[in-house]
Formats: C-alpha cells, sequence, structure tokens
C-alpha cells in the first residue's frame, strides 16, 4: 500500500505533466486515472470501474442545467437580443462622464446573468464596445477593464454552467449555490461602477464626454420597457422560480432557454442560421466540459480511494491553523492554479481534497462554494494566462498589447478580493438569500 | 494474515453504515494475526451504483450496500424487500442460504450477511394525509418523491404522481416544496433532517431493509478456512445483534419525533392489509417479470417467497 | 479513398448533428413534462429516463467532432517555448499519446459490452434498460476519437497553434 503522498504525488503529478505537455485537459485526466486505476484499484478491473464511473458520472441529471444555461446564453448572443439589450442602457444613460464605462458594467451584469459562459460574453462585450469606446476617445483601460470585470461575473450570478458544475462535483445543492450567488454578484457589479466612479474622477480624460442626442422621459420608458424589461424578466423569473420552489435548476434551465427562443421570435431574431450557431456553441462547450467530467469521477474517487485526499487533509489539518488561514491557502492555491489552467480541471483538482477539508474546517459548503467560485472568478483574468486576457486580445482592437490588459484588469480584481473579505465577515451576504 | 478491502455504499455519518463499521471492528478485533478488513471509505471512494460491479469484479473486496443497488443483475433481492422476517429467522430456515446461493451463481460474489434487517419503510408527508370512505390512502394531492425501489407500489398501486429523485437531493426538494411526501425507513429522517419538513407518519409500515455485504467470490475462495469461519460466524451475530440494536434506535428515533410533533396517521382493518398486500404483491410481481427475462427463470420463486414471507408475522 | 474519407467525415459529422438533437431534446423533455405536472398529468416516466441517456449520448456521440475541430481545451505553454521543428515533434507525441489512450479506453469499452451482455447487466432506473444499449457508445466513441487523433500525428495539420495561452 503506497504512503498517501505518494499516491497524492502520482495522481497530481502525471496530471500536471501531462498538462503541461499540451495533451487536451480532458485526455490528461483520462490517461492519469488510467495510470491510477491500474495502480489502485487492481489492473484491468480498475479500468472497467473507470468506464463505469463514466457512465453514472454523464447519466446523471444533475448535469442537463449546463448545456442549457449555454444554450440559453449562445440563443440570447446569436439572436441579437444581448445587443438590442445594450444600445438601450447606452442611449438611457445619456450624458454621464464615463458613461460607456458604465454601460459595460451595466449591460454587462444584465447580460452575464443571461448568458452561463464568461467567455461568451467577453467576447461580444469586447467585440462591440471596445472600438466604440476607441472612437470617443476613451483610453483602454476605461473599456477593458469593465469589461474583463463583467466576464468574470457571468459565472457568479445565475443562470452559471460553472455553478451548476461545482455544486455537482462537491455534491451540494444546485440550486442553492446558484442562488447564493445573487447578492454577491450584485455588489460586485456596485464595486465595479465605484472603481470607474473613482477612475474618471481622477482622470476625466480617460472618458472624455460628448454630445448625445436628448430623450424625452416617455421615450426613456418606452425605451426600457421594450428592449431591457423583458429581457432581464427571463433572468429573473428562472431565479425567483429556483427561489420559490417552482423550478429545479435544471427546469430553470430549460424554461431559460425557451423563454429567450420565444423573446427572440417576437422580435425576430430567429433564423436558421442563429438557431445552427447557437446549438452548436452551447454543444462545443458542453462536450468539452463533459469529457473532462467523465474522468472527473474516478479521479476523485481515486483521490479518496487510495487514501491520497484523507491522508492530506489529515496532514494539512495538522498544523492547527486558524479556520481563516486555510481558506487563505486554498484560496492562494486556487488563485496560482488559474494562473495557467483553465476553471473546470481546477475545480476537478481541488474539489475532492478543498471540500472534505472545508467540512472539517466547519464551513458551510454553498458558502465555500462560492468563495471558490469567486477564485476561479478572479484567476479568469490574473496575468500572465488568465483565459478572458486572452479572449480579450483577441477581439479588442490589434494595437492592444497584452500589457494594456494586464493594468486594465487590476483594479476589479482588486473589487474581487474585496468582495471575498466582505464574504469572510458576513457570511450571511451569500447565504441569506439560498436560507441556509 | 488475510486483508479485504472495503467499502460502503451511504455515507459515514449514516446508521447503516455505522453498523457495518461497527462489524469490521468485531471482525478485526476477533480475527486478530487471521483476517483484516481495510475500510476504503464509502460513495467518494467508490459511486454508489458502482460499488456492486466494482466487488464483481475485484476493485474491492467487500461491499456494505442495499440489493436494490444491484437490481438489475439479481432481481431476487425483491425477496428481502418484501420480507416481514428478519435475518434471524430466514438463516434459521435457509432463506439466507438460498440468497447466497443465488448471488454465487448470477454475481460471482458470497452473500456475506444481511444486517440491520427488521427496519421497514413508513410514507412521511408534510400536510396531514387523506383517507378515503374506506379508510383507503388518498394520495391524489401528494407530491410524492419515489425512486426505483419504491414505484411499483407507489405508482400502480397507491396510483400517486412521483417524483423520481435520489436521496442526496429530497433535503432541498422537500425544503422547496418540489415533493411533499416520502417513503423513508423508519430510522434515519432524523440524521437527514428531513423532520424539520415532515410532519405526520403513516402507518403500518411496509417493506424492509435489503442491506448486505457482499465479498469477490474469488476473493472469497482464497481466504484461509479461519478466516473464512471468523468472517461468517461475526456476520451472523451481527445479523442478530443488528435486529436488536436498530429497533431499540428506531424506538428512540420515534419517540424524538414525537416530542417534536410527528403525528401518526394509522390505516385500519382491510386498508391496511390491502396496503400491505399491494406493497409486497407489486414487488414480488416485478421480481417474477425480471426472473423470468434472466438465465435460470423463476425456478427460485416460490421458494423466495416460502422463505422470506410468513402470513403469520403480519400485524392481525 | 478519397470517397472513403469523406464518408467517414460525413458519418462524424453525423453523430455530431445527433449529439445537437440531444441537446435540444434536453430543453423539450423538461419542458413537456413540467407542463405535464403542472396540468396535473403524471409526466411520462420516459421523458425524464431518457434526458439522462440524452447526456452520455451527446457526450459520446460529438467526441469525435470535437476533436476534429480542436475544440478540447488544452494549455500552450510549455510547448509555445519550443523551437517550430521540436514543437512540431512533441504536438504529434502528444497526439499520439491521445490515440493510445482512446484506443485502451475503446478497447475495455469493447469488453464491457461483451460482459454486459454475457451477464444481461441491466440499468435501473424507471425502467430496466439493458446496460450495453448504453455502454456501447463507449467503444465507437473512443476509436473514432482516436481515429480523430491520429490524423494530428500523421496528417498535414498539427493539434498545437504554437501560441502560449489556453486553446479551446
Ligand atoms: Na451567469
Ligand atoms: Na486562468
Amino acid at each position: 500500500m503506497m504512503e498517501w503522498y505518494g499516491a497524492l504525488g502520482l495522481l497530481l503529478g502525471s496530471i500536471m505533466v501531462l498538462m503541461a505537455t499540451g495533451m487536451p485537459v480532458a485526455l490528461a485526466f483520462l490517461a492519469a486515472n488510467i495510470l491510477g486505476a491500474w495502480v489502485f484499484m487492481g489492473g484491468g478491473a480498475g479500468l472497467t470501474q473507470l468506464l463505469n464511473n463514466g457512465f453514472g458520472a454523464l447519466t446523471s441529471f444533475a448535469l442537463v442545467p449546463i448545456p442549457l444555461f449555454l444554450l440559453m446564453g449562445e440563443l440570447f448572443f446569436f439572436t441579437g437580443l444581448g445587443t438590442r439589450m445594450f444600445t438601450a442602457i447606452d442611449r438611457l444613460l445619456g450624458r454621464v462622464p464615463g458613461r460607456l464605462s458604465y454601460v459595460t458594467v451595466i449591460g454587462g451584469t444584465g447580460f452575464s446573468t443571461l448568458s452561463g459562459s464568461s467567455m461568451g460574453s467577453t467576447a461580444l462585450l469586447g467585440s462591440l464596445m471596445v472600438p466604440e469606446m476607441n472612437a470617443r476617445g476613451y483610453k483602454k483601460h476605461m473599456s477593458i477593464g469593465p469589461i474583463l470585470g463583467t466576464g468574470g461575473l457571468a459565472i457568479i450570478i445565475p443562470p452559471s454552467a460553472l455553478a451548476v458544475l461545482l455544486a455537482t462535483l462537491a455534491r451540494i445543492d444546485v440550486g442553492a449555490l446558484l442562488i447564493a450567488g445573487v447578492v454577491p454578484g450584485l455588489i460586485l457589479a456596485g464595486l465595479y461602477l465605484l472603481t470607474i466612479w473613482v477612475q474618471v474622477r481622477i482622470d476625466p480624460e480617460a472618458a472624455p464626454a460628448y454630445e448625445v442626442p436628448a430623450m424625452s422621459l416617455g421615450e426613456k420608458l418606452g425605451l426600457v420597457l421594450r428592449d431591457v424589461v423583458p429581457m432581464l424578466s427571463i433572468m429573473v423569473l428562472t431565479v425567483a422560480g429556483m427561489i420559490g420552489g417552482i423550478f429545479t435548476p435544471s427546469e430553470a434551465a430549460a424554461f431559460g432557454a425557451l423563454g429567450v427562443l420565444i423573446l427572440a421570435g417576437i422580435y425576430g431574431g430567429i433564423s436558421v442560421e442563429s438557431l445552427r450557431n447557437s446549438i452548436v456553441g452551447a454543444l462545443k462547450v458542453t462536450l468539452m466540459a463533459y469529457l473532462i467530467v467523465f474522468g472527473s469521477a474516478t479521479f476523485s474517487q481515486l483521490m479518496a480511494f487510495s487514501g491520497a485526499s484523507s491522508g492530506l487533509v489529515d496532514w494539512a489539518t495538522g498544523f492547527a491553523l486558524s479556520p481563516v488561514t486555510m481558506l487563505l491557502v486554498m484560496f492562494g492555491v486556487l488563485l496560482v492554479l488559474g494562473m495557467f489552467m483553465e476553471q473546470i480541471s481546477i475545480m476537478l483538482l481541488t474539489v475532492p481534497i478543498f471540500f472534505p477539508l472545508a467540512t472539517d474546517l466547519g464551513f458551510d459548503p454553498v458558502w465555500f462554494g462560492l468563495v471558490m467560485l469567486l477564485a476561479l472568478e478572479i484567476s479568469f483574468t490574473t496575468p500572465p494566462f488568465g483565459l478572458l486576457l486572452f479572449v480579450m486580445k483577441g477581439v479588442a482592437p490589434p494595437d492592444t498589447t497584452m500589457r494594456d490588459i494586464y493594468t486594465a484588469a487590476f483594479p476589479f480584481i482588486g473589487c474581487s478580493l474585496l468582495l471575498v473579505v466582505l464574504l469572510i465577515l458576513v457570511p450571511e451576504l451569500a447565504l441569506w438569500l439560498p436560507g441556509r | 494474515q488475510d486483508t479485504l478491502t472495503a467499502v460502503h455504499a451511504f455515507p459515514e455519518s449514516l446508521i447503516y453504515t455505522q453498523s457495518f463499521l461497527e462489524f469490521v471492528d468485531k471482525v478485526n478485533e476477533r480475527g486478530e494475526g487471521v483476517i483484516e478488513i481495510n475500510v476504503r471509505g464509502g460513495p467518494e471512494a467508490i459511486g454508489m451504483f458502482q460499488q456492486p460491479d466494482a466487488v464483481r469484479n475485484g476493485v474491492v473486496d467487500m461491499v456494505y450496500t442495499p440489493g436494490s443497488f444491484y437490481a438489475g443483475s439479481l432481481p431476487e433481492k425483491d425477496a428481502l424487500v418484501a420480507s416481514n422476517l428478519t435475518a434471524i429467522e430466514t438463516r434459521e430456515n435457509g432463506g439466507i442460504e438460498l440468497i447466497d446461493q443465488i448471488h454465487q451463481e448470477k454475481m460471482g460474489v458470497k452473500y456475506l450477511g444481511w444486517f440491520d434487517s427488521g427496519v421497514c419503510y413508513n410514507l412521511w408527508t408534510r400536510n396531514e394525509p387523506e383517507l378515503d370512505e374506506g379508510g383507503n390512502l388518498d394520495v391524489s394531492g401528494l407530491k410524492l418523491r419515489g425512486n426505483a425501489v419504491y414505484n411499483a407500489f407507489f405508482t400502480e398501486y397507491l396510483g400517486a404522481q412521483v417524483i423520481d429523485l435520489p436521496t442526496t437531493d429530497v433535503y432541498s426538494a422537500l425544503e422547496r416544496g418540489v415533493v411533499d411526501a416520502t417513503g423513508w425507513t423508519q430510522i434515519g429522517l432524523i440524521d437527514l433532517k428531513w423532520n424539520e419538513f415532515l410532519n405526520y407518519r403513516i402507518e403500518p409500515c411496509f417493506f424492509s431493509t435489503d442491506l448486505g455485504v457482499i465479498v469477490n467470490l474469488d476473493t472469497w475462495e482464497g481466504l484461509s478456512e479461519e478466516a473464512q469461519t471468523i468472517l461468517q460466524e461475526v456476520a451472523i451475530e451481527h445479523e442478530q445483534s443488528s435486529v436488536e440494536a436498530l429497533r431499540t434506535k428506531r424506538d428512540e428515533d420515534f419517540a424524538a419525533l414525537e416530542e417534536q410533533g410527528m403525528e401518526v396517521v394509522t390505516l385500519e382493518g382491510e386498508a391496511a392489509a390491502d396496503y400491505l398486500a399491494a406493497a409486497r404483491e407489486k414487488t414480488w410481481e416485478r421480481m417474477q417479470g425480471l426472473m423470468e427475462e434472466q438465465p435460470g427463470g423463476t425456478e427460485n420463486y416460490d421458494r423466495l417467497i416460502e422463505l422470506f414471507y410468513d402470513p403469520a408475522a403480519d400485524p392481525q | 479513398m478519397h470517397t472513403l474519407r469523406r464518408a467517414y467525415d460525413g458519418f462524424v459529422t453525423l453523430m455530431a448533428i445527433v449529439a445537437g438533437a440531444m441537446l435540444v431534446w434536453l430543453m423539450v423533455s423538461i419542458v413537456i413534462s413540467v407542463t405535464m405536472r403542472n396540468a396535473g398529468v403524471q409526466p411520462w416516466a420516459w421523458l425524464f429516463t431518457s434526458s439522462e441517456y440524452a447526456l452520455l449520448y451527446m457526450t459520446m456521440l460529438g467526441a469525435p467532432w470535437l476533436v476534429r475541430e480542436k475544440g478540447h481545451v488544452h494549455i500552450e505553454l510549455v510547448t509555445a517555448a519550443l523551437p517550430p521543428a521540436t514543437q512540431a515533434v512533441v504536438s504529434r507525441a502528444v497526439a499520439a499519446a491521445c490515440v493510445l489512450v482512446s484506443v485502451i479506453l475503446a478497447w475495455k469499452g469493447a469488453e464491457l459490452v461483451a460482459t454486459n451482455i454475457a451477464r444481461s447487466d441491466y440499468d435501473v432506473r424507471a425502467y430496466f434498460t439493458p446496460k450495453w444499449i448504453l455502454t456501447i457508445a463507449f467503444p465507437i466513441s473512443f476509436t473514432l476519437m482516436a481515429v480523430e487523433f491520429a490524423r494530428f500525428v500523421f496528417g498535414p495539420e498539427l493539434m498545437h497553434s504554437g501560441e502560449a495561452g489556453l486553446h479551446e
């Protein structure tokens, strides 16, 4: 019988090495699983177990919201509903200094609530807003920063495919984790607005004001009712349905997607092409995630079965550090991993270790899940390899350097860190709404 | 010294797992130097529903699981589900021996013992259950949580609108009102905290738990004779002592629940008899149907029923 | 040869289309079942079971197509720092390792299907479904994934782009 650190080293080590060589993440997990199952689960029988586990993991109804949330977001994007809502908010704000930065945060928050995917919303906002803001004389950080920030909001404010996946992996209540993200997500959006206000106060030149056609109150009201309320009401109804017990998360996701589809029909955004693009987009991300999930069941079982997780947990708790210190250590590990790994792999690697540890430390699992999502959100935009930084590089004007993007990201990373501190001090921010 | 690896289907906190761990302790104590059971964990180590395959394939040597988790391979487990006897009587009358033999033939595993038997299931509801003129339970207004074990009875006999949920999802489903009634064993409601939402227990109780220890047959046959003897003896002792222990626990749980305001609604006379007969017969029907499709057919059907059901043991 | 390749490509695409249809079915089946429930009718149990099975088929049928589309996320960090010629060698070697993983799982998957048939195993949910009908997805999917990865070993195209970062 191998010692726990031997088992841990073998399992984590082989995954890390394989990922570093550029092997697709799903295959790296499967390869490490094959190795681990062979060693710890009795040779060939262990490999059969791997397939049986994959079968069990994939035929679980808890995973259903993921493709449906993604579909919802893609439909919102491809049928033009997103752009419509955005333009409306832009016109409503009128002549506020730094207006376009606010539009990005407000519109982006609205958009990220509807889109399950941070990458989708970053790509949309980046291609929509950055050129426009450039043309209006905005400095780069005033356009790129808010977009990076709100892109990450998508994984906290429901619907969120990543939150569903985390809840499934950690075996916590999917609905509770989704609902727990509402209040902190809105607080974070508020902090972003505050950041922009401060940035404009310090350097008014960063966001020059310009004339826009005035609108009467009636016009504004009409715009709100036509182009903002219907879109947001889909999100509000699905979340309220979950809180009120009318919908399970899966049902909320299905009706959310249906709602967007109906709305797109009313506004004339449905075409064969937009439908096909939406399904293909949702399918790609779903397949990518599910194939990783396929290997995840076995990976976390190998961690438990070989004694690696319990060994590590015993070792870590043996130092008798305070729960907050332990939390910060875990948070730090997530940030470091986030610098070179994508979110799903980080969750798969850390959930089997962190959740037993969090339980041991007496944390509420839903609260801890939300803190973990925040860490992932931050790591999304952490230099040098945060995923959203590259997405942004892809859609921003060609003269944008990585350095521009990095500097723009920092104040918004600061906001997220502040929110983590708030959550540690006042856990009720997350736990009040799900009633825990 | 022989060493066996083991996993259990339910999380460590559940009473049934505690009972299994007690058994393991007894074996390790009595078998010192001869046999040792090394418990690797619960559903986090091997998935709940993958455990039966894991023990068949030799990934792990021993598993403590409800037979219902491998119903697809061994429909005969329904004889235990529909039983009104305990392991004590069925060990005596040869019932468990027959079940062991079927396990060896159909799954290549040794059935070591039926633990925690003598515990039956109640229907638990949030609102006061309604009875029709005949005193029968009226389920039309209930949002009843079901699963593969219950449904033959719930949907076919009671005609209920069943929502299938795994155990782990029931708490939040009750909390949000997705379901307002569920079946569960007499024990364990408090551990699961479902008593926060459920206010009525419907008697009589039906079914029986079907938790047992299965051991990979090759592993079993490779054990020294002494190790086999110790395992089998301790298992038979635990079959008996767990019946007693769980009955005590049940009485404690019932008392604690009643103190918190849990009310008991009892079906009377013919209504009760019909209710119990339906639970039993729908389950037997399912067992017979599935046995027909398997090699060996229904050869053991009558004998299983004879050994696991004693009309005289029904409440009169 | 050319026709054969086109037929094969068409087959992989067809599997992906079926996977897309499964995704849509998830939405449709849930909408139907909730509507039935609220109309006071017991939703057909197969609606629920079919969406669980759809998850499995969707993943397995779509996976080879995703390999072709280079949609499986990977990290280029160490490899991006290598000179182009070495990079190409490493990229092909990694693809070969993926072929090996896929072949092992295809082979064990075929074994599993044989075992499921021999033991007449059932998947027990609302219905008793013969297990092999579901597990058959493994050998098919992993075999085709092996073929798709093999194209990055021997074909003109590389799996990696040579640019540092995350790719999906
Ligand atoms: Na979202
Ligand atoms: Na990252």
